[in-house]
């Protein structure tokens, strides 16, 4: 069956292979790949030929035989054993039970590591008090900028005083590794919650969120703007019910060392605005998207972005809407899919003003959750379920009142046409026809019009999409067994190959003047002086921009902290 | 990237029609020769003013290029010149580590062939070899941990499909979806810097 619902389309294996493809469309592609084969081939063929296919493939089979040991630290961006360092940068201690020491802290075990550096657990001995401590990565620590911003962030992080944000103790930045200390929270990260037990329950979802966008108002009304608010920045302490929110703003600290590197893309935007994957200026809005990327996470149990490539992801962010929440896990209400939504519109003008009101709105869910009897949902999102639920039920009516209007156009049409051709009740029948068009037309005015602007636009967008997969099959089959010879994909390629030469034209002078060169009369670098001539100002700021949107994607990923990070 | 003092001259000395295609290839031969002189064996603290000298070694025989008239001709003139100053900088190495007389040395001997044109048709073999084990490490760093698991798993252990699937708890269908386009990707990158056959 689904193999005849998605027919085997080279332009679609083509699409998928840069990427291009809607999340839906590729599920349903990787749902059909599982069955044709015929696809299958025709993908690995458009991947490469069969000769790429084993040159590749022989290269790397003795690549693993010769040197493993090479395999991982050949490309610079994995890192080394990352607690290695912290050996070094120790003191000897005398306890016991002590790994080392760091200043007046007893280092008794490591308790996470990541792109940013690695965090320890000590005890401050003075203060009789547990700690965690953060100590940055050695190859960001070499770069005085990084060192530096991690100073200002850590100090514009300890102002912001809040339940809700974990606190910085102190701030060492002169040493040879800075790093700054922290209470230390029993603790595990959202990240680690979602990944245990999949989607999180209603209340929940508005408990953590409500905590977050306490934290965030906070931190706001400071001007200090998260840029990474994800599940793995989130803290949920154990036994109480405690949210905290953390690495504030460090992730600024690693974008200037990483200048050092390039070409380097992992970790994952999935959290990040649009705004923020374009590399435009963010503000506060900016992390409500990303608290509502986080709301959806936990409702759905996944982000809401997924790709197999950090550009797939970016791509899907900036131009894709996800699909509603309450339509990954059924359990979520309406109201809630809704309200996630406003905080994930696209245009920042769109989402919820700001992170108090954030805060406000989702402790008033919080109470409705609690106690629906005695607490209603708040007004704004009654709204917005209203008009989720306006744009569901259109998009569900769709195939209802499109059909009777196709077989009420195909009616009239034979009707007319049998009635007029007799000629002899040709009024009446004029009439009738005139009649039930203009109830026709009527009908359509009257039914269209209650919806707003955009549902209108969703629900003919739905209607088109439903006959153009009605109608694929037929024409489809018929092409390919009439016309054996014109492969679509063939004449694809070809029309492709024509176009190599004007792409490319730039490189190729002498065809502007083919006599010339072939008879070696002039060296065409020689023939146009005007064109020695150069132009700094596109290349530079080519390269800026490249560097702009390297910047943004090592920003997030050198703050990638794994493992149940306090930090 | 990181020799501005290069770029400038190679501005001048350059067709302006054919900066593009310059910076395109610069950009992507630079990291593979950070990567290859470090395979060679050369400390860390010196690969940056190594592959700083190949570049520049690379940038003033563009004096020497003329138009054959056939399409590309620059991009494949400069994959053949980049090529040919690469394999010098590896036979360099390699007669460095000889004379330096390590416990290898008798097997990096052995390892020279005595026919002279074998001998420049291993070298381009392992040019070879280095671009694409290069451009998949590139490669590997855009992917899904999981996607490039499944292209290891099923293309270099020779592992089936269905066997990885299960495993990695994905679908056949998107293993070779990933393997596809991973493979599209390695091409990609090489096809930058491989000197066309």
């Amino acid at each position: 069956m689904s193999v005849l619902k998605h027919n085997c389309d080279p332009d679609l294996l083509k699409q998928s292979l840069s990427e291009q493809l809607s999340e839906q469309a590729e599920e349903r592609l990787i749902a059909h790949l599982d069955e044709c084969k015929s696809c299958r081939q025709q993908l690995e063929t458009l991947a490469g030929a069969p000769k790429d296919w084993s040159t590749i493939e022989e290269a790397l089979k003795e690549e693993r035989y010769a040197d493993t040991l090479q395999w991982s630290d050949i490309s610079g961006s994995e890192n080394p054993i990352p607690t290695d360092f912290a050996v070094d940068f120790l003191l000897p201690s005398e306890q016991a039970d002590s790994i080392g020491r760091l200043d007046d802290i007893e280092i008794h075990s490591v308790i996470g590591h990541g792109g940013n550096g690695i965090v320890l657990k000590g005890y401050q001995a003075e203060l009789k008090r547990l700690v965690a401590v953060k100590v940055m990565a050695p190859a960001l620590a070499a770069s005085a900028a990084a060192r530096q911003r991690f100073a200002r962030e850590a100090q514009a992080t300890a102002a912001v005083v809040h339940p809700n944000v974990m606190p910085i103790l102190t701030v060492h930045s002169d040493g040879s590794l800075p790093y700054l200390v922290m209470p230390f929270v029993d603790c595990e990260s959202l990240q680690q919650r979602i990944d245990g037990s999949g989607s999180l329950s209603v209340l929940d979802v508005l408990r953590i969120a409500h905590q977050v966008a306490s934290g965030l108002a906070a931190a706001h009304a400071q001007g200090l703007v998260h840029r990474d608010v994800k599940p793995a920045n989130i803290l949920l302490e154990k036994r109480i019910n405690r949210v905290m929110l953390t690495d504030f703003g460090l992730a600024r600290a690693a974008d200037d060392a990483s200048l050092t590197r390039t070409g380097l893309i992992a970790g994952t935007p999935s959290y990040m605005s649009p705004e923020q994957a374009r590399g435009d200026v963010v503000d506060a809005r900016s992390d409500l998207f990303s608290l509502g990327s986080v709301m959806y996470a936990m409702a759905t149990g996944r982000p809401p972005f997924r790709a197999e490539t950090v550009y797939g992801i970016l791509r899907r962010v900036t131009d894709e809407t996800p699909r509603p929440a309450h339509q990954v896990n059924a359990e979520i209400p309406l109201w809630l899919s809704a309200l996630i939504a406003r905080f994930q519109h696209a245009n920042p003008d769109h989402r919820i003003s700001d992170s108090e009101t954030a805060a406000e709105l989702l402790q008033e869910c919080l109470a409705h959750e609690q106690q629906p009897a005695a607490f209603e949902l708040p007004i704004t999102v009654r709204q917005m379920q209203a008009e989720a639920g306006r744009k569901k039920l259109l998009q569900k009516m769709v195939p209802y009142f499109t059909m009777p209007y196709l077989l009420i156009a195909v009616l009239l049409v034979t009707v007319s046409v049998l009635v007029l051709k007799p000629d002899i009740n040709a009024e009446p029948a004029n009439e009738a026809a005139t009649a039930s068009a203009n109830w026709e037309s009527d009908a359509q005015g009257g039914t269209l019009p209650t919806g707003t602007p955009e549902s209108i636009e969703t629900a003919s967008d739905a209607a088109s999409e439903r006959s153009e997969s009605t109608e694929v099959p037929g024409p489809k089959i018929s092409a390919s067994e009439s016309d054996p010879v014109s492969d679509p994909s063939e004449i694809a390629e070809a029309s492709e190959a024509a176009e190599v030469p004007n792409t490319n034209g730039n490189i190729q002078l002498g065809i502007t003047q083919p006599g010339i060169t072939q008879l070696g009369i002039t060296q065409p670098g020689n023939t146009q002086p005007s064109n020695t001539q150069f132009d700094w100002g596109d290349d530079v700021s080519d390269d800026l921009d490249s560097l702009d949107f390297e910047l943004q994607i090592l920003d997030m990923q050198l703050n990638d902290i794994n493992g149940p990070s306090q930090l | 990237m990181t020799l501005p003092g290069t770029r400038h001259s190679l501005i001048v000395r350059l067709n302006k029609q054919h900066q593009p295609s310059w910076f395109e290839f610069a950009a992507v031969y630079e990291p593979f020769l950070m990567s290859l002189v470090r395979r060679c064996g050369v400390p860390e603290k010196d690969s940056q003013d190594v592959v700083q000298h190949i570049m520049i070694a690379v940038t003033k025989s563009l004096d020497s290029w003329s138009d054959d008239g056939r399409p590309e001709s620059f991009r494949r003139w400069l994959n053949i010149v980049s090529r040919n100053v690469a394999i010098k900088f590896m036979q360099a190495e390699r007669k460095l580590h000889a004379a330096s007389g390590g416990t290898d040395m008798v097997a990096v001997l052995n390892r020279v062939p005595l026919d002279d044109n074998a001998f420049a048709e291993e070298q381009q073999k392992q040019y070879q070899h280095e671009l694409i084990v290069w451009a998949a490490h590139q490669v590997k760093s855009e992917f899904m941990e999981s996607s490039w698991q499944a292209f290891h798993d099923t293309m270099i252990q020779q592992r089936s499909v269905e066997e990885v699937a299960k495993e990695l708890n994905v679908t056949a269908g998107s293993i070779y979806m990933s393997r596809s386009r991973i493979l599209a990707r390695i091409r990609k990158k090489l096809e930058v810097l491989q000197p066309l056959e």
